[in-house]
Formats: structure tokens, sequence, C-alpha cells
């Protein structure tokens, strides 16, 4: 199995504070041991790793998460699903996984 | 038979609001109505039509107007009804106050404290429940224009526990929500008298103009470009992007 993770830095060359909040997630708890391999998807170059790999597979937001196993790929936009089905780990905070949640429907807000 | 949220939505798609609410309670005995304190209080007086059928709950996030919380004893007062208050984890607001202040949501956007003020009760809450009852309406934003009055909730069902989601307002206009309101005598919240069309926490919502949008009274510091977990891929050819799976 190969995990990829992409994280983004933005038009104004900042990096995604999304993409940073999951880095730290992923470094405190250790999973970072499990991810294969990190690209950037700059978004001031279509022909950077990143950008190129979420073209091909036709994802819109980052961070993701691409699992390849067994020749079969699956994409992950959402940290805390992709830790608890692939690394079999817990949620983490209850915070953290709404964050998730409302980030992956940022119209929950307006409830 | 498990219940096809698809098939219903077709059954029901030009469905009066009420027929919607009395086919969810037939077929869903574990059923809440997220209440706002808004301008969807026409459905908490089409819910108390059913008796005690279903539950209904609040997400107090303990930033709300003082006249919402006046309103959401009012309409306790007049219905009978008791209307749970679902309050965020203390601890996750203290961490949040300690570190950032009170007011961070105008710095670092609205998203940390609405998921822990908001998005973590409410999943809290949907968890105990098979279908919630919510009044999303397209009108309210482009983002909603495609809302189903009936759909399997994709944000918070999970391989165990599936969750339908009933929207029984979504082809309500504004307008028709406001003209029930009036025809009914249903209570509404004072704020509507003050030019809020949207009602959600007290820093965060303000007064809209008659030609503004009922999202421009929400957050209206953060840009749209702010919202960034979008992928900006303008710079590839459509011809590049190929449909994936995806799993998330």
């Amino acid at each position: 199995m190969k995990i990829t993770f992409v994280k983004k830095i933005l038009a104004d060359g900042s990096p995604c504070r999304k993409c940073g909040d999951v880095q730290q997630r992923l470094d405190e708890s250790g999973q970072i041991d499990h991810i294969d391999e990190v690209l950037i998807a700059d978004e001031r170059d279509a022909d950077s790793p990143g950008m190129r790999l979420a073209a091909e597979l036709g994802v819109a937001r980052a961070p993701f998460f691409v699992v390849e196993d067994g020749g079969e790929r699956r994409v992950y936009t959402v940290y805390f699903k992709f830790a608890k089905e692939v690394l079999g780990g817990g949620e983490g905070k209850a915070s953290d996984a709404a964050r998730d949640i409302l980030d992956d429907n940022p119209d929950l807000d307006y409830v | 038979m498990a219940y096809e949220p698809e098939v219903a939505a077709a059954k029901f798609a030009e469905a009066d609001p009420r027929d919607v609410l009395a086919h969810a309670v037939d077929r869903f005995e574990r059923i809440a109505l997220s209440f706002s304190g808004a301008e969807d209080v026409a459905l908490v007086d089409m819910v108390a039509d059913l008796g005690d059928k279903v539950q209904i709950f609040c997400l107090d996030t303990g930033r709300l107007h003082p006249e919402t919380y006046r309103f959401l004893e009012k309409v306790r007062d007049h219905y009978g009804l008791d209307i749970e208050l679902m309050f965020p984890d203390p601890e996750a607001v203290q961490q949040l106050v300690r570190e950032k202040g009170l007011f961070s949501f105008y710095r670092d956007g609205h998203q940390e404290c609405c998921a822990i003020r908001k998005i973590e009760p409410l999943r809290r809450k949907l968890a105990n429940v098979d279908a919630w009852i919510t009044g999303q309406r397209r009108d309210q934003s482009p983002t909603r224009a495609e809302v189903p009055v009936v759909q399997q909730d994709r944000a918070f069902s999970t391989p165990g526990h599936p969750l339908v989601k009933f929207n029984p307002l979504a082809n309500w206009t504004s307008a028709q929500v406001w003209d029930y309101i009036r025809e009914y005598e249903v209570p509404y919240n004072e704020l509507h008298e003050r030019g809020f069309k949207s009602i959600g926490c007290e820093p965060c919502t303000r007064p809209v103009a008659p030609h503004e949008h009922e999202r421009a009274g929400r957050w209206w510091w953060e840009a749209a470009t702010q919202k960034e977990c979008g992928l900006h891929i303008t710079n590839i050819r459509e011809d590049d992007i190929k449909p994936a799976r995806a799993s998330a």
C-alpha cells in the first residue's frame, strides 16, 4: 500500500492553513510515518506534482490523500475519515472531526 | 425494506411541507427537527400538529442574540413542546477562547468556531436519530439551489449509521414561509423586524438590505477567496481532468 499526502500552496504563495493543520495532526500522532510521499499542489504552477495528481484524479480540493493498494486508488479529502479507514486509528479530537465535516460540507455553517 | 431517499425525493419533489413531514414521521421513529430560532419556526408549527413524534433541538452556541434566547422560550411556551438545547463541549470552547480569544473568527475565519460550537454538538445529536429535518430552502443561497426535499445525509452518515435528511421547505421561497407565518399567526423572532433575514450567532450576523441575499448577513468580513479548501486548477486544461473514484 502506498499513501500520498497532497498539500497546497495558495495562489498568493502562502501555505494552505488546513493543510498545515492536517500536517500537524499527522506529525503529533505519528501517522506521518505511514505517509510514503508528500506532494505539493502549487496553485501558481499547474505542473506542480500535486496539481497534476489532482487533475489526474479529478480532485478539486486540498489537502487530500491517495491510497494505492492492489492496483486500486482511493481518494480521501477528509482527514478523519482517512485516519479511521486507512490507518485504523481513532478520529482524534471531536472538534477536529467536526472541523473536517464542516470543511467538506461548507454549507453546514448555515444551520 | 431499506428506505430509499432518492425514491422519496422524486415522489415528494413538489409536495406540501406538511405532507413531507407526515411521511417522515411515518417512516422514522427516531427523528429530530433542527430549529435555528429563525423563520424555520414554521416547521415547529407544522411539527406541533403531529404530536410529540418529532424531537426538536436547537444548537445553543452560547453566542446567540438575547432576542433569540427569548424567542426560544416563547416558542416553548406557545406550543408546549420540549426544545432540547445542544451545547458545545465546554473543554473545546475553553481551549479555543484561551488560545485565541473570544473573537478569533474575525481574524482566522469562522469555521473553527462553528465546528466547535455548532457542528460537534450537531453531530452528537444526530448520532442518536435515524433522520433529521432542516429548514433549508433552495432560495437561501446558490449552494442550496439543488437541495432536494429528501436526501441521504452525506455529512453525518456513517457506514454503520445511515442518516436521512428531510428538507420540507426546499421548494418554498422566503415569501411563502412568511405567508405561512402570518396566516397561521406563528410567533417569530423579533430580529426579523430589524432587517435580519438570517439569524445565527450575534457576532456573526447582521441585518441586510432588502436587495441583499440572506447569506450576505453572515460572515461578511470574509472574502470568497478565503474559502481556501478549493483547489483552483484553472490553469489545467479540462481535458486533463478525469473523474476518479473518490472515497470522501
